[in-house]
């Protein structure tokens, strides 16, 4: 079981995450909202407990690989990598103006810390597949993370990612599905209903856990065990809630892209604020 | 020796296996393809760099970028339209807007898939891959071009896209290193220029001569390179004869054709005349000389073209 102080860090952490990602919303007046929340506990994990990464060195030969398959979640991103000193926050404020590095799909050759030009859904677990086996090929220790969405499971290119890191055995990579149950047009299910999604990885040949992927004990638990299996791809399916931390957003779709407004945005940070200090009294009294 | 026959995809699998020996870089991905794209020796002497996805187009293309991002350079072959059109959204983002070191090779190109029909043919491959900005476009004319087009297209860093053909062709020319974006004069004459690309170039050599024959002086190009395209030596001689008549198998629209068109656009008094396969699902033919006839794409074909052009203008 993960270390309770440990917890309560990272969940500070990624309250301060969704403080950046709102940031970023004020200044670009809108953004992919709903998905960058159910999804920045995952991305917090990874970035400041899992992957070797150096933020002085973001192309550091042998670092551990994030992939956002689903680009649009992007604002996660770039949360967590300016709170892990990737980038000046300043960045952050940059959002949605003229020639920003940070724009609403992430570009490789614009931000440090990007590995793959997503936005177009179906791409990310191809890229990270190969850049697995690679890995593999050339004896490297260095492991491969990729956030898809649920919504973008439909994709083919999804199945024919999955196929070939299973034959291919990679076990240095996983993937984490984002299942919030909302896309766009409503529930996922509705939409084209991709369930089960844990057997469906299995029968592919993946290594499969099911978690509460905004609980971040959780999240470091699954973290720990892998690989899950070896010679086998992991599958993380972090069942989650859309735009998480934004009480009046959560679990609505109309948040999927949300066109901001100062007073709400003003009701998330309050939100975030008292999280956080609630958080940091938490691990104060621990510490007695 | 010129005029020995040597099948194309043999002619490419051999340059990479070749050069695989020297570059530990080169890994090569096939979509149940590989075998029939000339990479049977390269699967035996190299089973760690040889990826079998079987027939899976577009997770290769994006496993390929990733493989790219990690320092390989991943050649993939299958027949032109399943490497261009099937995944050309991964092609567009994973290779082109990531800038990846990926080698895209297209056989069995233009009609070459003569009685398979339309599904096999590309006719759309130079105008699909000339849209992406970055992308380098090769059609390579004889088969020692086709080895040293294929050095060159690794020793390149970047996307590139080489297209090839399937039946035997014969070797036109001396072996003389590639230079990517270059055209040569194959044969200076006055009357008007004939630029020729691929697989094409073959007839428009004996067009040409049936030409001279006639009086007629072709000054001829060969153009192996679509993007980036010589426009230096395409301007220098619309200033000499003033008519371009271009010819490829492709579609006559945004081809070769078409970027020598606007390659010539603000120029005064030169005149462009296309050839290729007009709009269409191609008519489909047992016999691939017979289809390239239809077509006018052989020498005959060629040559009538050349003086109904010059006849016209």
């Amino acid at each position: 079981m993960a270390n309770k102080d440990k917890v309560i860090k990272l969940q500070i952490l990624a309250a301060k995450c969704r403080k950046n990602v709102l940031r970023m919303i004020r200044a670009g007046g809108h953004g992919h909202v709903g998905g960058a929340l159910s999804a920045i506990d995952i991305i917090t994990a990874l970035y400041f407990e899992k992957m070797h990464v150096d933020p002085q060195n973001p192309g550091m030969e042998d670092r551990d690989r994030f992939l956002l398959s689903a680009g649009h979640k992007c604002l996660a991103q770039y949360a967590v990598l300016a709170e892990r000193g990737f980038f000046d926050k300043a960045i952050l404020d940059t959002y949605g103006k003229l020639g920003s590095v940070i724009p609403g799909h992430p570009d490789m050759h614009k931000l440090p810390g990007i590995e793959a030009n997503t936005g177009s859904l179906g791409h990310g677990m191809s890229i990270a597949a190969g850049i697995a086996m690679s890995a593999k090929m050339d004896g490297k220790a260095y492991s491969v993370y990729c956030i898809t969405g649920d919504g973008e499971l439909p994709e083919g290119s999804n199945w024919e990612a999955a196929a070939a890191a299973a034959k291919y055995k990679l076990d240095n990579l996983t993937v984490f599905v984002d299942n919030n149950q909302l896309q766009i047009s409503g529930d996922v299910r509705e939409v084209m209903n991709m369930e089960p999604i844990d057997k469906k990885f299995m029968d592919f040949g993946w290594a499969v856990r099911t978690i509460d992927g905004n609980n971040m004990e959780e999240i470091l638990d699954a973290l720990d065990a892998l690989p899950f299996e070896k010679g086998k791809p992991n599958l993380l399916l972090c069942r989650t809630v859309k735009s998480k931390g934004m009480s009046f957003a959560e679990n609505n779709v109309a948040y999927h892209f949300w066109n901001a407004s100062e007073e709400l945005l003003c009701q998330a940070e309050q939100e975030l604020d008292s999280c956080i200090e609630d958080l940091e009294k938490q691990l104060e009294s621990n510490s007695k | 020796m010129i005029g020995d026959y040597v099948d194309p995809r043999k002619a490419f699998g051999k340059a990479v296996t070749q050069l695989a020996a020297e570059n530990e870089r080169i890994v090569v991905f096939s979509a149940d393809s590989g075998v029939s794209s000339g990479f049977a020796d390269f699967a035996k002497k190299y089973p760690h760099r040889y990826f079998e996805c079987g027939i899976m187009e577009q997770g290769i293309v994006g496993m390929a970028a990733g493989m790219a991002t990690t320092g390989k350079i991943p050649v993939f072959c299958a027949i032109a339209p399943f490497v261009t059109a099937r995944p050309y959204e991964m092609v567009r983002n994973d290779i082109g807007y990531m800038r990846q070191n990926v080698k895209i090779v297209g056989r069995n190109c233009g009609l070459t898939y003569s009685d398979l029909g339309s599904t096999h043919q590309s006719l759309d491959d130079f105008g699909l891959m000339s849209l992406i900005p970055g992308m380098v476009i090769l059609a390579p004319q004889d088969p020692l071009e086709i080895e040293e087009a294929t050095k060159a297209m690794i020793e390149y860093q970047g996307p590139v896209y080489m297209r090839i053909g399937n039946p035997k062709i014969p070797i036109l020319f001396e072996r003389r290193p590639f230079v990517i974006g270059k055209g040569q004069l194959l044969r200076d004459g006055t009357d008007v220029t004939l630029i020729s690309t691929g697989s094409t170039t073959r007839d428009a050599i004996k067009a040409a001569d049936a030409l001279a024959k006639e009086g007629i002086s072709v000054q001829h190009i060969g153009m192996p390179t679509i993007k980036p395209l010589d426009i230096e030596l395409v301007r220098k001689t619309a200033k000499e004869t003033g008519k371009i008549i271009t010819v490829e198998e492709h579609y006559i629209n945004n081809g070769l054709g078409s970027l020598v068109t606007d390659a010539v656009a603000d120029m005064k008094n030169v005149v462009v005349k296309r050839l290729g396969v007009p709009e269409e699902y191609a008519k489909t033919s047992g016999d691939y000389r017979e289809l390239l006839a239809y077509y006018h794409l052989d020498a005959t074909g060629i040559a009538e073209s050349i003086k109904e052009f010059l006849a016209a203008v």
